[in-house]
C-alpha cells in the first residue's frame, strides 16, 4: 500500500501531496472516531476503579507478551487495504479510506500489543472526547510512516523500522510495565483527590464561586469565615459561608448575614436560630429548626418574600441547601430511605437526582452543570456526580473505604469538586479539591 | 556394609521412626498446615465483627451472607440489622443507634458532626426486603428457616428467597427451604437467645 503514495502512484508529486493529506486525514478521523467510541463505552461503566485495575492487568499481560515470556496471540483481522481501490476510485476515495482502514486499528496486522491496551484504557477512561484525542496520535503516528520517510520511500522506512523489531518489542515492554504500574498506584475513585493546605485546625463547608473559596475554619472552640483570593478574608464568630461572586451569606449568633467581602458591607440580615445557608443573589436559603422539625426557607432578599421549600418532622433528615444557576439542592431523608432533591427556583418544580434505601444521600452541591453528594455507607463514604441534564451516569469522585473516615460538605465549581475529609477519631477535618 | 549415606540416611530414618509415627507425623504437618491457614481465621475471630462471614455456625450449605451493615448478617426479629457481637441495634451505616434511629457512642451519647452537633439518623432497613432488591435489582422475601445450637443458644437460620435463579454467590440458586417458586439467594442469622 505504501508504495502507493509516490509521484509514480499518483500521477504527480501534487497528487502526492493530496494523497498523503486525504491518508492522513482518514487516519486521524477513523482513529478519532474509535477512541469516542470506546469511550462513549467506557462512559457507561458504573466503576471505573475496576475498569482500571483490568487495564492495569491487561497491560502487564502485554508486557510479558513483547518481552517474549508468553505466547499470547492478538486479535487482529491480518488484512490489507485493497489495491483495487486505486485502480477502481478516484484518488480522494482510495487515499481517505486506506488512511480510514488502517487509522481504525482493528482491520489490519498488529505488530504488538499495544493497540489492544490502549483499547481498554480508552473505555475505563470513560470519556469520548479525550479519548478520542488520544487516539487521533494513533493515527497521526499511521500517517507518518506513510508521510516521514525521505524521498517517498515509505516501504524502506517500513522496513528499516523492522530491522529494530527486538529493540521496539523490549521498549513497549517496558513502557507497558511502567503503564500498569502507573495504573495501579491511581487512588480509588478513578481521580487524584489533592489536600488543600489551609493550616492548622478543620476546614469544613466548602464554598465556591468564580474560582474564590470560602469555608469554616475550626480552631479549638473557635470558629470563622475565611474567603480565600490571595489575602484571605475572615470573618470572625461565624460559620458555614455561601459565596456568590463577591457576596457571601454566613450564619453567626443573630442568624444569616450577607456581606460584600470585598468591602466588608453588610447587604442584608435574616435574623433568628438559623444556619446553613445558601446565596445566589437575591435567593437566600437557610435551614430552620425548632421543636417541631427542621424546615428549608427560602427567601428572596429584593422583595421580602419567603416561603418554605421542604420540611420533615423532629426525627427526619433534611440538610444545608445549595443555590446555582436558578436551583436550589438540598438532602432529605427518613427511617427508610434518603435522597439527593434539586428544585427549579423558577417554577418550582422538584426532582429526586438520587435515592437510596441502604445508603445516606447528604451535602449536596451544585453547578450549572452538575449535582454531587456525599454516599455514605457502612465503611465507605463517596463523592458521587452527575450531570444535571442526566446525559451521563452517576461517577465516584472520591471513595474512602475506611472506618472512621467519612466525607462531609461539598462544592462545585467549573470541573471541580470540594469536599470535607473527616476523619473521625481525631477529630481533624480537611478539604480536598478534585477536578473531573 | 552400607556406603557413608547409605548408612546416614539409614540412620536419620530409625531416629524419626523412633519420634514420630506416620500418623504423627502427618499430623504435625496438619497442625502446620493448620497454623498457617487458620492464622487468618484466628485473626479474623478476634475481630468478630470484621470476620468475613461466608460461613458461619448453623451455615452448613454453600450460599454468602446478605448484604449487611457488617460481614456477619445478624438480624433482630424483624429483619433489621444489628451489631453481630451484642445484637444491638445499627443503622445501615454500621452506627449504633438509639431508640429514635439517631448515632450513638458505646454509652448511648448522640454523636455530633464536625460543627458540634448531633449526627442526623440514617436509614435503617431489612436486610432481605430492602437492601437485596436494591442492591441486587431482584425481589427478595425472608422465607425459609431452620435451627442449629450454637453458643449454647438457639440461633435461627434464615434464607432470604428470590425468583431469581442465581445467588449471591453469582451462580445456581438453590431451593433450599424457600417455597411459592423462590430459591435461596442469601443467608442471614437471628439469635433466639432460647438456651441449648
Amino acid at each position: 500500500m505504501v508504495e502507493s503514495f509516490t509521484p509514480a502512484g499518483c500521477g504527480s508529486r501534487r497528487r502526492r501531496r493530496l494523497a498523503l493529506a486525504l491518508f492522513t486525514g482518514g487516519a486521524v478521523a477513523a482513529a478519532a472516531a474509535l477512541g469516542a467510541l470506546l469511550g462513549a463505552l467506557g462512559s457507561l461503566l458504573p466503576d471505573g476503579r475496576t475498569a482500571l485495575l483490568l487495564v492495569a492487568g491487561l497491560a502487564l499481560l502485554a508486557a510479558l507478551r513483547e518481552a517474549g515470556l508468553v505466547r499470547l496471540p492478538l486479535p487482529q483481522l491480518r488484512r490489507q487495504v485493497p489495491d483495487r481501490w486505486r485502480a477502481e476510485l478516484p484518488l480522494p476515495a482510495w487515499s481517505s479510506l486506506y488512511g480510514a482502514g488502517l487509522g481504525a486499528g482493528v482491520f489490519t496486522y498488529q505488530p504488538v500489543a499495544t493497540f489492544w491496551v490502549a483499547c481498554a484504557g480508552a473505555v475505563a477512561l470513560g470519556r469520548p472526547l479525550v479519548a478520542a484525542g488520544c487516539f487521533a496520535l494513533y493515527g497521526v503516528g499511521r500517517a507518518a510512516m506513510v508521510v516521514l520517510p525521505s524521498r517517498g520511500d515509505a516501504a524502506g522506512g517500513a522496513e528499516r523500522l523492522a530491522r529494530h523489531a527486538l529493540s521496539v518489542r523490549r521498549l513497549n515492554a517496558a513502557a507497558l510495565t511502567g503503564l500498569a504500574a502507573l495504573l495501579l498506584l491511581v487512588p480509588a475513585g478513578g481521580a487524584e483527590a489533592t489536600t488543600l493546605q489551609l493550616g492548622a485546625g478543620r476546614q469544613l463547608d466548602p464554598s465556591v464561586s468564580n474560582g474564590i473559596l470560602a469555608y469554616t475554619q475550626r480552631t479549638g472552640t473557635a470558629r470563622s469565615v475565611v474567603v480565600r483570593p490571595s489575602d484571605p478574608v475572615v470573618f470572625e464568630d461565624a460559620e458555614s459561608p455561601a459565596l456568590d461572586g463577591a457576596r457571601v451569606a454566613y450564619a453567626d449568633a443573630e442568624g444569616i448575614r450577607v456581606v460584600d467581602w470585598t468591602t466588608g458591607e453588610e447587604l442584608a440580615r435574616a435574623p433568628g436560630q438559623l444556619r446553613a445557608p445558601a446565596l445566589q443573589w437575591p435567593f437566600l436559603a437557610f435551614l430552620v429548626e425548632d421543636a417541631r422539625g427542621k424546615r428549608i426557607v427560602l427567601s428572596n432578599l429584593e422583595t421580602g418574600e419567603f416561603a418554605p421549600v421542604a420540611s420533615v418532622g423532629r426525627l427526619g433528615m433534611l440538610g444545608r441547601p445549595v443555590i446555582a444557576a436558578g436551583r436550589i439542592a438540598w438532602h432529605a431523608g427518613d427511617a427508610r430511605s434518603s435522597r439527593i432533591v434539586v428544585m427549579e427556583l423558577e417554577s418550582r418544580q422538584r426532582r429526586v437526582v438520587a435515592s437510596t434505601r441502604i445508603g445516606a444521600l447528604t451535602h449536596p452541591a451544585l453547578s450549572a452543570t452538575h449535582v454531587a453528594w456525599v454516599d455514605s455507607r457502612s465503611g465507605r463514604s463517596r463523592l458521587m456526580l452527575r450531570p444535571l441534564d442526566g446525559a451521563a451516569p452517576v461517577r465516584t469522585l472520591v471513595d474512602v473505604r475506611a472506618r472512621g473516615t467519612a466525607l462531609w460538605t461539598t462544592a462545585l465549581w467549573g470541573r471541580s469538586a470540594w469536599v470535607a475529609r473527616w476523619q473521625q477519631p481525631t477529630g481533624r477535618v480537611q478539604l480536598q479539591r478534585v477536578g473531573f | 556394609m552400607l556406603p557413608d549415606v547409605d548408612r546416614a540416611a539409614d540412620g536419620l530414618a530409625r531416629g524419626l521412626a523412633s519420634r514420630m509415627t506416620r500418623r504423627s507425623a502427618l499430623g504435625r504437618l496438619g497442625t502446620w498446615m493448620l497454623a498457617l491457614t487458620g492464622g487468618a481465621a484466628v485473626a479474623a475471630a478476634a475481630r468478630p465483627e470484621e470476620a468475613q462471614g461466608f460461613h458461619f455456625c448453623g451455615h452448613i450449605w454453600t450460599t454468602g451472607s446478605c448484604p449487611a451493615p457488617f460481614p456477619m448478617p445478624r438480624i433482630d426479629a424483624r429483619g433489621f440489622p444489628i451489631r453481630p457481637a451484642d445484637g444491638k441495634p445499627i443503622d445501615n451505616l454500621g452506627r449504633l443507634v438509639d431508640g429514635n434511629g439517631f448515632p450513638v457512642d458505646e454509652r448511648g451519647r448522640r454523636l455530633l458532626d464536625p460543627d458540634g452537633r448531633p449526627l442526623e439518623r440514617a436509614p435503617r432497613s431489612r436486610i432481605c426486603e430492602d437492601w437485596v432488591p436494591e442492591q441486587f435489582g431482584i425481589d427478595a422475601v425472608t422465607q425459609g428457616v431452620w435451627y442449629r445450637c450454637c453458643n449454647r443458644q438457639i440461633r435461627k437460620l434464615v434464607d432470604c428467597c428470590s425468583r431469581h435463579r442465581t445467588r449471591i454467590n453469582g451462580d445456581a440458586a438453590l431451593k433450599g427451604y424457600c417455597y411459592t417458586g423462590r430459591y435461596v439467594f442469601c443467608v442471614m442469622y437471628y439469635e433466639t437467645g432460647v438456651p441449648c
